[in-house]
């Protein structure tokens, strides 16, 4: 029966944990047994490629291997250097230990909800004294990433890697193919967003997760752009969603409905015992929100945003062409 | 089955943890690891075929008997393992999205705010990438804390409610059971009116009041939120929604159980609600984007809807 690979992963991680000098292939191979039998039973090329996917995996993890290119007779060496691989002293209270148990939980994608909990092992095997017994179970913040495309996207952001997918502008009827330098994940209103350089546009651009179709494909070559300090993913997007406007709109609202458009108003006054006007921002997709009220809310200006829920009411009476 | 890579770490820490607790009991170990007894018992039988150095022979000595653990050999190889850049950055992450959780008590905040320095100071090059990564929370801060205090001190609520799919006011008494946050933030309580479980958007709240009666909610399963907050029941009414491409926003908003293609690049879309009629603000809104083809009901009143507020923009309507 083939060697589990948890068993191969933690004996390569142990052998290179535990040696003093680089170690060889050739040692490697005849240390480890998975290793033996892969090259007795396959061949140079089975161990190798194993060996390679080995090591990207602990890295993966956390570790650094060191690469001597010429310790051993011109051999290549590998080696985890314990100081280069130890955690440093981390002294967090009760309090702290038990707001990132809360906060460790959140995740909901599989990836994630690894990593933070091998980051929680790997501090309580350090001496972080988390609670056994939960506090605030009744608090549950969530993050999902149901995307398909959250995980090549992060993956590929992390290590400064080009990108291509297929991706369906809102209100396109066809997806059309993007290159992108990817720089920046957000997540807002439960949706992720990605910023990065487009490099067909030249230009930076905000994508949708939910809008790329198919898969995220990994090019080879680097950056071409800098990557910028800071990227505010989430003013683009909220600004997109319609906040952050400058201008206002007057309408006038049924008193008592329409609760969440009577929230927004900057300004209240009364017109008549049924009626209030209300001064709101007026940013993008207004009219879809006014809309969806019918008949409690009556359009004063400006006359942009009144035709527009017009044209909607228009289509939904089934009065339009 | 936890896979390999999550597996592979998890042993690491697992030997770091074991060299300071000889004799450590099983079902404490799996619980401070977050795993049941059985995935740990399934870690002890590797461990002993990993060995420490190389040219064999130096295999780990852990054994158990199913109740203690016990490592014979204890070396020094088991130090605390830096953290590798995902686990910093999915740590870190999570952690500022709920320190910056409007509402959250002012001690977890602090607490928060203190544990993510330390992290960054201890993950050091590791908690570079954590910067790529942002998440928002977004909660009613003050009715967050008032929903807050009523789930720690058991206590039942009054709610002025404004419910979107009939457009209007309802007053309700809630049992409180928990504060979901998934983008905005959710109470998940149980409503004597309707006498069931029911999800309550925070900025829908117009008033809240903590009454003196203890909460008293039904004993209930929690529910799986995997697929969405709102999770439709078996036997509820279906839903067909015909969209155009600039309607295909409604697949992404609303649980759904398929949605097929159509050649003009919209999309068909089948549901279940439990009240199609409360569908109506969506017909309005989708305006020429999109339509509900059945049930008949909700775009047969949101055409009513239409023409009733069409009426306010004739020529010489009373309100211009």
């Amino acid at each position: 029966m083939a060697i589990a690979k948890a068993e191969r992963l933690m004996n390569l991680a142990l052998c290179l944990m535990n040696t003093r000098r680089p170690l060889s292939k050739k040692e490697l191979r005849e240390s480890i047994e998975a290793y033996r039998e892969a090259w007795q039973q396959g061949s140079e090329d089975a161990f190798n490629r194993m060996f390679e996917r080995d090591k990207d995996d602990l890295r993966e993890l956390g570790l650094v291997i060191d690469v001597d290119e010429n310790a051993l007779d011109g051999e290549i060496g590998y080696l985890a250097r314990r100081d280069r691989n130890r955690l440093p002293e981390i002294a967090l209270d009760a309090e702290e230990a038990a707001a990132l148990t809360l906060a460790a939980r959140v995740w909901q994608q599989a990836k994630m909800s690894g990593a933070a909990s091998g980051a929680l092992q790997k501090l309580r095997a350090a001496g972080v004294p988390f609670a056994e017994e939960r506090e605030h179970t009744a608090l549950e913040p969530r993050i999902p990433a149901r995307e398909a495309a959250f995980e090549p996207l992060l993956v590929a952001a992390r290590d400064r890697r080009p990108v291509t997918f297929e991706y369906r502008k809102a209100g396109a009827a066809q997806p059309e193919q993007r290159s992108v330098e990817p720089w920046a994940l957000e997540c807002w209103r439960g949706h992720w967003y990605l910023a990065g350089y487009d490099r067909d546009r030249q230009d930076a651009r905000v994508f949708r997760l939910s809008r790329i179709v198919g898969k995220v494909r990994s090019r080879a070559g680097t950056f071409t752009g800098a990557v910028p300090e800071h990227v505010d993913v989430r003013a683009y997007v909220s600004r997109f969603a319609g906040e952050g406007a400058t201008t206002t709109a007057t309408v006038r609202l049924r008193r008592g409905a329409a609760f969440p458009l009577s929230t927004r108003a900057l300004a209240t006054r009364p017109v008549d015992p049924q009626w209030d006007e209300l001064e709101i921002p007026y940013g993008n997709g207004l009219g879809a929100d006014l809309a969806e009220f019918g008949p409690d809310v009556i359009v004063i200006g400006p006359d942009d945003l009144r035709a527009d829920v017009i044209e909607r009411l228009t289509a939904v009476a089934g009065l339009g062409e | 089955m936890s896979n390999a890579i999550d597996q592979t770490r998890r042993m690491l820490s697992l030997v770091t943890y074991l060299r300071e607790r000889p004799g450590a009991e099983v079902a404490e170990v799996a619980r401070a690891f977050g795993i049941s007894e059985r995935e740990l018992i399934g870690d002890l039988n590797v461990l002993p075929m990993c060995g420490t150095s190389f040219r064999g022979g130096d295999l780990l000595d852990i054994d158990t008997d199913g109740e203690r653990i016990w490592w014979h050999n204890v070396d020094d190889v088991a130090q605390p393992l830096r953290l590798a850049a995902d686990e910093a950055t999915a740590l870190l992450v999570a952690a500022r999205a709920v320190a910056g959780l409007p509402g959250l008590r002012e001690r977890d905040r602090q607490a928060l705010t203190r544990a993510v320095a330390k992290i960054e100071d201890a993950a050091g090059e590791s908690a570079e990438s954590s910067a790529r990564v942002g998440v928002t929370f977004e909660a009613e801060g003050q009715v967050f804390a008032d929903i807050d205090r009523a789930l720690s001190e058991g206590r039942l609520i009054w709610l002025r409610y404004w419910s979107h799919g009939r457009g209007g006011m309802t007053e309700r008494e809630v049992d409180p059971i928990r504060l979901v946050t998934e983008g905005h933030t959710y109470l998940e309580g149980w409503c004597r009116v309707s006498e069931d479980r029911r999800i309550f958007r925070l900025d829908r709240i117009a008033e809240i009041k903590i009454l003196d009666e203890p909460a008293n909610p039904p004993r209930l399963q929690p529910r799986d939120l995997s697929a969405g907050l709102v999770s439709p029941a078996a036997d509820d009414p279906e839903v067909v929604i015909e969209v155009a491409p600039a309607g295909r926003w409604v697949a992404e908003y609303y649980t759904h159980d398929a949605a097929e293609e159509l050649p003009d690049g919209g999309l068909r879309i089948t549901l279940r609600s439990a009240d199609p009629s409360g569908l109506r603000p969506l017909a309005l809104r989708l305006g020429r984007d999109g339509r509900i083809v059945s049930p008949p009901q909700p775009a047969e009143q949101a055409r009513l809807a239409a023409i009733a507020a069409l009426e306010h923009y004739r020529d010489g309507a009373a309100q211009r």
